[in-house]
């Protein structure tokens, strides 16, 4: 064997040995959390049933209580159309948690509606189609992947035309909805586990913070979603969430629950 | 060539120019997405379901970038990485608020693919740190996906 052969087969070992140390390389166990604020991106809302699948694995709920047969207003408000899209969107997690056909192939045809009056029908239609062909053959793991298709294109059509706030407003929307549900069904059974779920000042942030980059939009309704949020925070906002709390923020986005799916 | 024209025909050349370096700039985050959704692949057959929603952008070679992520108790968590540029090396790790590792040890990195699991001890904030280790590139596109359980 030459020598420059055995160079080689050094340096191959010495390579693999390097890439054998990176893939082995130990995370840090501690980070420093302050030097990341000025570094960091920001949140991906959680969907609906990401907290419902959480909610579930405590105990049995039953789902069909929670369905919502209202349809809501026909608004001409893109700032109320989003909201209620997003609203209405979330109800269709909850059918899905329900296993309710009917109230799914309800919700596909609303989302539809709603997409197609905010201006981007257009990217909804085949996910709207999705989702009343899985409720019929009852694949609700299908219909649950089209609801968070449906919500991503909504939101990348608005993006696109640099809609950002009324993309803000479709997750605000479902986060809220989300929220009513999740403190309906822990108020009715409560549970320390269950409370705890609530635990979210980080979105309550986030939503804040998009909040009050809207001044242009001077609905109502925003305002009252704003002063909730400020109402809200202080009870989420702590290691053990009472059952009080619960009760508080279950009245508080049941309210504006209200307000967003009814014309004043 | 008129004054009016050799304007129009230099501000045409330039939008053409920006938005095809826009497009391209896109098509890699995309591009980038799609290698985190070829990681998550193996799990959604575990009953993982992958959001739509992502995370992406570009980072320098060892350069880091934070997400902060609501996760719940209760549920597991996998979070995926990739980049196009096949000759990187990137990682991803997940921290509870205090900035403690809060994975589990089966997490893994495989050149320009990485994954990070965790099963959150309380419903929270955490911060996802993804990293590029290495890369040829000057600045690489990353994106970051995520499922749950």
């Amino acid at each position: 064997m030459s020598p420059t052969t055995n160079y080689l087969k050094l340096g191959a070992f010495a390579l693999a040995g390097l890439t054998i140390c990176a893939n082995a390389a130990q995370a840090p166990v501690r980070i420093d959390v302050k030097s990341l604020t000025k570094n960091v991106e920001d949140v991906v809302v959680p969907l609906p049933n990401e907290v419902f699948g959480a909610l579930n694995k405590l105990g049995s709920v039953n789902w069909k209580e929670y369905v919502r047969s209202q349809k809501g207003s026909n608004f001409t408000e893109r700032p109320r159309i989003a909201l209620l899209l997003g609203t209405v969107i979330a109800d269709g997690f909850v059918a899905v948690q329900a296993q309710d056909t009917p109230a799914v192939k309800d919700i596909g045809q609303r989302v539809l509606v709603l997409a197609k009056a905010i201006g981007v029908g257009n990217s909804i239609t085949p996910h709207a189609k999705a989702i009343i062909e899985a409720a019929d053959k009852t694949r609700w793991e299908s219909v649950r992947q089209e609801l968070d298709r449906t919500q991503f294109s909504v939101q990348s059509a608005m993006n696109e035309v640099h809609d950002e706030k009324l993309s803000q407003l479709v997750s605000l929307g479902g986060w809220l909805r989300g929220t009513e549900v999740l403190t309906a069904v822990v108020n009715k059974r409560f549970s320390a586990e269950g409370a705890e779920l609530l635990h979210q000042p980080d979105l309550l942030n986030h939503f804040q913070t998009q909040l009050q980059g809207m001044p242009e939009f001077k609905h109502p309704i925003i305002r009252e979603i704003h002063d909730a949020l400020v109402e809200v925070r202080p009870l989420i906002d702590k290691e053990r969430i009472t059952p009080e709390g619960v009760k508080k923020i279950n009245d508080i986005t049941t309210r504006i629950g209200n307000g967003i799916v009814t014309k004043e | 060539m008129n004054r009016f024209a050799k304007n129009f025909l230099v501000a045409s050349s330039l939008s053409a120019v920006m938005l095809t370096m826009r497009s391209a700039s896109l098509a890699s985050v995309d591009d980038a997405q799609s290698f985190a959704l070829q990681a998550a692949e193996p799990y959604v057959k575990e009953g993982f379901q992958v959001r739509e929603d992502y995370w992406g952008g570009d980072l320098g070679g060892g350069e880091k970038k934070a997400v902060r992520q609501q996760l719940f108790k209760g549920n597991e968590y996998w979070f995926w990485m990739g980049t196009e540029v096949e000759r990187a090396k990137i990682s991803v790790h997940v921290y509870d608020q205090e900035g403690k590792l809060a994975e589990q040890g089966d997490g893994w990195e495989k050149g320009h693919f990485a994954g990070a699991h965790i099963i959150p001890k309380a419903t929270g904030s955490y911060f996802i740190i993804v990293a590029i280790e290495e890369s040829p590139e000057e600045r690489t596109h990353w994106a970051l996906v995520y499922g749950f359980r």
